[in-house]
């Protein structure tokens, strides 16, 4: 099973949370799904988001896909080496492979997100 | 084999050899398919400097007989079929009546009276449909599902391992498209100097109890396991149009600049020649793009000093070059600054000389 210290979206994004900061990533289910990645598009730091809105753009040899955001928030940090070292997501995607981190209003901000265990089924269904 | 009920998913005699060797498998065209075995690129650069091995037994094949089969798929399909060697194999077309392109597909002239043909699988039914309706003499026999299948072995290294594979002599098919019978421990087999990657190589027709022994013998003698999704990208290195892409019904052979297919098209009698023969030069030409690092996929607009002038039919990455390449459909004789609308995101794209990675398959 995946980590059970984070929350997780059916789109295959996790969110972990440290105080009000939230990290996030794509999980390696979805990298593995992708396949070999070429391109990753993150936003800027103060771009504010929604709960579910599309914040970047992964892309493999295979397919273009959205990268959601679990929580609501201002982006307060981005991976910036992540776009020019993509074997950093592609093989280590639930750590050093994290996208954003996302200040968060308050304790609730994962209310509603999937655990691991939930998750495990979303995987087992698309596999 | 699985029955062809349209509830049944098809799968090749060498399912369980894919799945063993790790491969995803994939629904394609109602058979299910290895896509890749693990890396498309790293299978990619395989078939560029080694050999690669792909199972293309999904593949429809269909097979003609009798005095009159010539005569009558010359007139049936693009291509002329009755000036075909035997022992030779040729690209055409089946073209409707205003010209456009039903499928695409290779004839090999197996003796005077009788003609072997590939077809591409999502197209087989209506491929089978049209042909035997235009046929009144000729034997038509679908051999698809008869438990035997494709295999191709191509790039650099694929005549040597098939030389080593059959024991007997090297002397096979000693140029492009040359049809060959050699032995092996299983049986004669029968091949052709083809393929879908521009690479030397070639098409490997098994019967059922062939099949499962070659497959895993030249996988033994040093050819790596190819997928669908290298597939893709070797052909369009090469530049060798994909049905569903660069040629659809609303595409002619004279549109996709694939006259070579539909030989003799300005004298000869066959179904679209007149239609053909009363158009005007085409006003869209396939041209050629390289990327930065993004792929334009399928359907993305093209842009040319900022005015829009066509659409994207095929991208992938491609591993030769280690850059994204695509095809596309433009106004014909547009020069520029060319952009592609990437998901509402303009980018440059650079108008390249087709094909991207040149042919050894005549070499």
């Amino acid at each position: 099973m995946r980590p059970e210290d984070r929350s997780y979206l059916d789109s295959h994004e996790w969110a972990k949370l440290d105080g009000d900061i939230a990290t996030i990533g794509i999980t390696d289910f979805a990298v593995e799904q992708l396949g070999e990645l070429v391109y990753l598009d993150l936003p800027d730091v103060g771009r504010t988001l929604e709960r579910g809105e599309a914040f970047g753009e992964v892309e493999s040899v295979k397919a273009v896909s959205d990268v959601n955001s679990p929580v609501a928030g201002e982006v307060v940090e981005t991976n910036d080496g992540l776009p020019d070292d993509l074997e950093a997501l592609q093989n280590d995607a639930l750590n050093g492979g994290w996208l954003i981190k996302v200040k968060v209003s308050g304790p609730d901000a994962l209310s509603g997100l999937k655990n691991a265990a939930a998750y495990e089924e979303v995987v087992a269904s698309e596999s | 084999m699985a029955t062809s009920s349209s509830e049944t998913i098809l799968q090749t005699p060498l399912a369980s050899n894919h799945e063993g060797l790790g491969a995803k498998m994939v629904p394609f065209a109602g058979w299910k398919m290895p896509l890749d075995y693990g890396s498309i690129l790293g299978e990619s650069r395989a078939v560029r400097t080694t050999a690669g091995l792909f199972d293309v037994s999904h593949m429809a094949r269909f097979l003609f007989k009798g005095p009159q089969a010539a005569a009558e798929l010359d007139a049936a399909l693009g291509g002329a079929i009755m000036d075909q060697p035997v022992g030779k194999a040729r690209y055409t077309m089946i073209l409707q009546d205003d010209g456009g392109i039903m499928d695409d597909l290779i004839t090999y002239r197996t003796d005077e009276d009788e003609i072997f043909m590939v077809l591409n699988a999502a197209n087989r039914h209506r491929d089978w449909e049209i042909l035997t309706s235009r046929l009144d003499q000729t034997e038509c026999c679908d051999l698809t599902e008869d438990g035997g299948g494709i295999l191709a072995i191509q790039g650099p290294h694929a005549h040597k391992i098939l030389a080593e594979l059959s024991g007997g002599g090297s002397d096979f098919c000693p140029a492009f498209l040359d049809l060959g019978q050699i032995p092996s421990p299983w049986g004669d087999l029968f091949i052709a100097r083809t393929g879908y990657t521009g690479e030397h190589g070639y098409e490997i027709f098994v019967a059922a109890e062939q099949i499962v022994p070659v497959w895993e013998k030249l996988l033994e003698l040093g050819a790596a396991p190819v997928g669908l999704g290298s597939r893709d990208v070797l052909r369009l290195e090469a530049c060798l149009a994909l049905y569903g892409h660069e040629i659809h019904e609303k595409i002619t052979p004279l549109d996709a600049g694939l006259r070579f297919a539909i030989k003799g098209w300005k004298t000869r009698e066959f179904v679209g020649g007149d239609a053909l023969r009363a158009m005007d030069e085409p006003t869209i030409e396939l041209a050629g793009f390289t990327a930065e690092k993004r792929v334009p996929r399928e359907g993305y607009a093209i842009f040319c000093d900022g005015e829009e002038v066509g659409e994207i039919c095929s991208g992938v990455y491609s591993a030769t070059l280690d850059r994204p390449i695509a095809t596309g459909y433009i106004k014909k004789g547009v020069d520029g600054a060319f952009t592609v609308d990437y998901r509402g995101k303009q980018l440059p794209v650079e108008r390249s000389a087709m094909p991207f990675v040149a042919h050894n398959s005549r070499g």
